[in-house]
């Protein structure tokens, strides 16, 4: 779902979903994010921002509801939708957060470490684009929710038993 | 859902939180038993949402895009292991190998007879990977599941059980996504 903020109320970005607004009084939020990644955009000039839930790293067929469900998809999805708002990408500051490793339990062959290859096709989807991050919380054990407040760009991260930290 | 197809996940479950009431020695019940089709994104919300902190046990059921989930409420599983071990963890946020390994057991025992009673009713060779045991927020947990059950689409049929004891010292919940395909 692309959704756009209509006011101040904060925009929850759900599994797979993106989320754009230029309204300075939105904040984005993916809660409880683990191998998912959070990429957030944010133009300084136009104030236009943006947040894709990233689920997996590669595929070919993405819902109109859930256009980040591929990093592939995700990141030109992302770019249209900021742009239609006005934004312009080689002003965009963007940050990357999340692809956890949440078990290191034996006997699942690679399962969890899809948020590794998940942080990875997000970064080389960036780098097709001719972008990159400007920071990025990736990696780690622990699930985190990410917030990006839009009158600034700021964009915070909290995981379970840590203060929120900025970005 | 058929009839069948709920007569077989009932008494799959049941089994299942039988199994529990022999390993802690006390009568558990099934308070709640739904299996019902949602949006993957929402599977989250049926343990308190997104940012809930839980403990989790997970096991994949071999070979099939399948997945079982036990969670409880933090104090809950520090009392269970209590009831198990004779001592209270000293933070939920790090157990010891021990604490973690015997939720696993539970889970993993919770999550053979759930599938050993679908094989034996339906013929179809059902088998859980080893367990493993997670704290953290409920969509974090869930994600790597969930992720793999949103490829094949956006909803999703799942099995939910509360269970537990009527003094509230066990209460947890049990999670099937997707059910297994009963023909």
């Amino acid at each position: 779902m692309n959704k756009q903020a209509q006011d101040n109320d904060e925009i929850i970005v759900g599994m797979g979903e993106l989320a754009v607004s230029n309204q300075p009084s939105a904040v984005l939020t993916c809660l409880g994010i683990g191998s998912c990644v959070a990429v957030c955009a944010f133009d300084p000039i136009s104030r236009v921002g943006g947040v894709a839930h990233v689920l997996l790293p590669c595929g070919e067929n993405a819902s109109t509801t859930t256009p980040s469900k591929y990093a592939n998809i995700a990141i030109p999805a992302l770019l249209n939708e900021i742009a239609k708002l006005g934004g312009n990408k080689s002003r965009l500051v963007i940050k990357v957060v999340g692809g956890a490793r949440i078990s290191t339990a034996p006997g699942f062959d690679g399962t969890f470490k899809i948020g590794d290859k998940n942080v990875e096709e997000v970064l080389a989807a960036l780098n097709r684009e001719k972008l990159s991050a400007s920071a990025m919380d990736v990696g780690g054990e622990k699930g985190r929710t990410v917030r990006m407040y839009l009158d600034t760009g700021k964009v915070v991260v909290q995981s379970v038993g840590t203060k929120p930290k900025e970005l | 859902m058929s009839a069948e197809t709920t007569k077989i996940v009932s008494k799959a479950v049941t089994n299942a939180v039988s199994g529990l009431s022999g390993m802690v020695g006390k009568e558990v019940h099934i308070f709640d038993f739904d299996l019902k089709k949602v949006k993957v994104k929402d599977v989250p919300y049926e343990f308190g949402g997104p940012e809930a902190l839980i403990v989790g046990v997970y096991l994949q059921i071999k070979d099939r895009n399948g997945h079982i989930f036990v969670g409880y409420e933090p104090a809950v599983a520090s009392e269970l292991i209590n009831m198990l071990l004779g001592q209270v963890p000293s933070s939920m946020l790090e157990l010891s190998e021990m604490e973690q390994s015997l939720l696993g057991e539970v889970g993993n025992l919770m999550g053979s007879f759930f599938l050993n009673t679908l094989a034996e009713e339906t013929g179809i060779s059902l088998l859980p990977s080893p367990p493993a045991v997670m704290i953290d927020m409920a969509g974090a947990i869930l994600d790597v599941p969930l992720s793999r059950v949103l490829e094949q689409g956006e909803e999703t049929p799942i099995m939910t059980a509360r269970f537990g004891t009527r003094d509230q010292h066990i209460d947890g919940k049990f999670l099937i996504l997707p059910i297994p395909v009963i023909k």
